[in-house]
């Protein structure tokens, strides 16, 4: 009987223990949204959005030269970094057997540890360098290196959940292998692989050490695929570190602006996968 | 999931279409370097571009260091250096590119700043202090050896912390050069140079001028080397430097001026305007540098390039005054223009 109470104690204690942990991280995130939201709120006015940087000492301005400029060289690397993520996620789950698949997926792995500033520097070398010039392409490039992995890693466990009778079921019917997955088994893993596209695109929307020496940054309008550009995570960046007072304030507004963004992501993402289970 | 799809195409359509109408009207040039200059540069560049609208001019304050190696490894069309390319540096770009053409483009002053709560707008610092406080051999802000040289003034026993570069930096050259000159011991053991190994204990290096201030700004007891329109900018309090003449100078246009007069031509192999003599002549000054290639593969592109910048040396010095820079001496202008005439395009 004692030894029952001890035991419903200790495990009452651990579930105390357990509770306060999670509720320390759930804190944590309150603390910076709110902190974030103190000090970049005031930043937010309706230029914010609409008009570029204005030089030091001149008051005004905004930053929707970067929104723009993040916003395309995330969807330029989406573009690459979707259909192979996806395909190569596919191709594990379903066709991937032995060493190949295993080597995939150990490289893929080990490809998501990368410090995000080494990919930077590689797409220094492999785009900047021989171009010879700072581009919108470069920044995309090493951005969609960043998101294949993500991609591929979450695609595979998509499919993977997809129950193989429905597959079968598929190929029973006579229907060719290709079509079996592309309209059977995908449709189904449909939202964990939209989940893990969105989950991806959060990861690198925040990345400012890949982009210091690809997209270089731009005080100017600028969408040019073959030219410096800005980005929202280098204008905090480098408007964080200023010494002056509004930009500092400009670089909290973005980091809002970010956060907010990032949010919605993974809001989004959640949605997709709820719909799974709706259907 | 389609509605996804489709803002991801309006926003690709967006953007090629942006890409095809700014691509035809505009000339972007890209530049990199200098953070001492970044101040006058962003507003002259912003100037220029409402009177040229076709010419935008990128420029982004990655340091001295880093904007001479871009400009070697030609990512950008121009590298921005507070001090001139040295015989190695030159060597790498001549093998990159042929010839060189460096000239001044500003002039500022190395203001020395400081966070120490109860301490006057402008501290009197004399040259041996100045260097002991760097060398690590103050390191508190009530040491004798500051406050007689302030009597009066009530500064608080505050461990000294000394805010440098991390990155290379032509105002970390600048501010070196002049240590090595005023002290004996800092010459044979830390040098002149871009980046040193800091001696003082408690050091901590920044990124850039603007990380460097801002830093000196949020760290009681900092004092650390800015230029002076970062100080003056930010309201961050900096020292009166005791100059050659032994009088306590505070930095200002004026006195930036008057050290600058004191040597009025310079060339890229005679730069150093640190310690120069003069009653009004503030010690820690110097020009910032522009380099170009002298062969431009693109002429239109080489013209733009040397028309930006015969006005930056000239007319676009009225906007040096206006960021708390001191606009070239005449002599020096015309330097600069000789200098930009050697351009092929």
């Amino acid at each position: 009987m004692s030894r029952l109470a001890v035991r419903n104690a200790w495990s009452a204690f651990m579930i105390c223990v357990a509770a306060a942990c999670a509720g320390i991280a759930a804190l944590l995130l309150a603390i910076i949204v709110l902190y974030v939201l103190s000090k970049g709120a005031g930043a937010l006015r309706p230029t914010f959005f609409t008009q570029i940087p204005r030089p030091v000492g001149i008051p005004g301005g905004g930053v929707a030269n970067a929104i723009l400029g993040s916003a395309e060289i995330i969807a330029l690397a989406s573009i690459a970094a979707v259909p192979i993520g996806t395909a190569a996620g596919v191709y594990l789950a379903l066709f991937g057997r032995g060493r190949v698949a295993a080597s995939v997926r150990f490289l893929s792995d080990v490809l998501t540890g990368v410090p995000s500033i080494a990919i930077g520097v590689f797409a220094y070398a492999l785009v900047v360098l021989p171009a010879r010039q700072f581009s919108a392409v470069s920044a995309s490039v090493a951005l969609g290196i960043i998101m294949l992995p993500i991609i591929v890693r979450t695609t595979e466990e998509a499919v993977r959940l997809v129950p193989h009778t429905i597959r079968e079921g598929a190929l029973a019917l006579g229907i060719p292998a290709w079509k079996a997955t592309l309209l059977v088994t995908v449709p189904v893993a449909r939202p964990g692989i939209t989940t893990g596209v969105l989950l991806a695109i959060a990861r690198v929307a925040g990345e400012s050490a890949p982009l210091l020496f690809t997209a270089f940054g731009n005080p100017q309008w600028s969408v040019g695929l073959t030219h410096p550009i800005a980005a929202l995570p280098l204008v905090i960046f480098q408007y964080a570190i200023s010494p002056y007072k509004d930009w500092q304030q400009t670089a909290w507004g973005g980091a809002l602006v970010l956060i907010a963004l990032v949010f919605a992501l993974n809001l989004a993402a959640r949605v997709a996968l709820r719909s799974r289970f709706a259907r | 999931m389609k509605s996804i799809h489709r803002a991801a195409a309006a926003a690709l359509a967006c953007a090629v279409l942006g890409t095809g109408s700014l691509a035809l009207a505009d000339t972007q040039i890209v530049g990199a370097g200098s953070t001492f200059d970044n101040p006058f540069f962003s507003r002259a560049f912003f100037q220029y571009k409402s009177d040229h609208p076709d010419v935008t001019v990128n420029y982004q304050s990655i340091g001295s260091g880093g904007g001479i190696q871009q400009f070697t490894a030609r990512t950008v069309d121009f590298g921005a250096s507070d001090v001139p390319l040295n015989p190695n540096e030159m060597k790498a770009a001549r093998d990159a590119n042929g010839a060189v053409v460096e000239f001044p483009v500003t002039l500022g002053g190395v203001a020395i700043a400081y966070n120490v709560s109860g301490a006057p707008g402008h501290l009197q610092l004399s040259s041996s202090v100045l260097a002991n406080i760097f060398l690590g051999k103050i390191s508190v802000w009530n040491d004798p050896a500051i406050t007689s040289l302030n009597p009066g003034a009530n500064i608080p026993n505050l461990p000294i912390i000394v805010v440098h570069r991390a990155d290379s930096s032509g105002t970390t050259y600048i501010f070196t050069d002049y240590l090595s000159r005023i002290s004996a011991q800092w010459k044979s053991q830390i040098g002149t140079s871009k980046s040193v190994s800091w001696p003082a204990p408690s050091s901590v290096g920044m990124k850039g001028n603007e990380g460097v201030a801002g830093q000196i700004q949020n760290t009681p007891g900092s004092i650390g080397y800015i230029e002076l329109a970062y100080a003056l900018e930010n309201d961050i309090p900096y020292a009166a430097l005791q100059n050659q003449a032994g009088k306590f100078v505070v930095p200002t246009l004026d006195s930036v001026r008057a050290a600058a007069a004191q040597k009025p031509t310079v060339s890229p192999d005679d730069f150093s305007i640190v310690d120069l003599p003069g009653a009004d002549s503030y010690p820690i000054c110097g020009y910032s540098w522009v380099m170009l290639w002298r062969n431009q593969a693109d002429p239109d592109r080489g013209k733009q390039l040397a028309d930006l910048f015969k006005w930056v040396v000239t007319s676009g010095q009225a906007y040096a005054v206006n960021v708390k820079y001191v606009a070239l001496p005449e002599s020096v202008q015309a330097m600069a223009q000789k200098a930009l005439a050697t351009i092929h395009s």
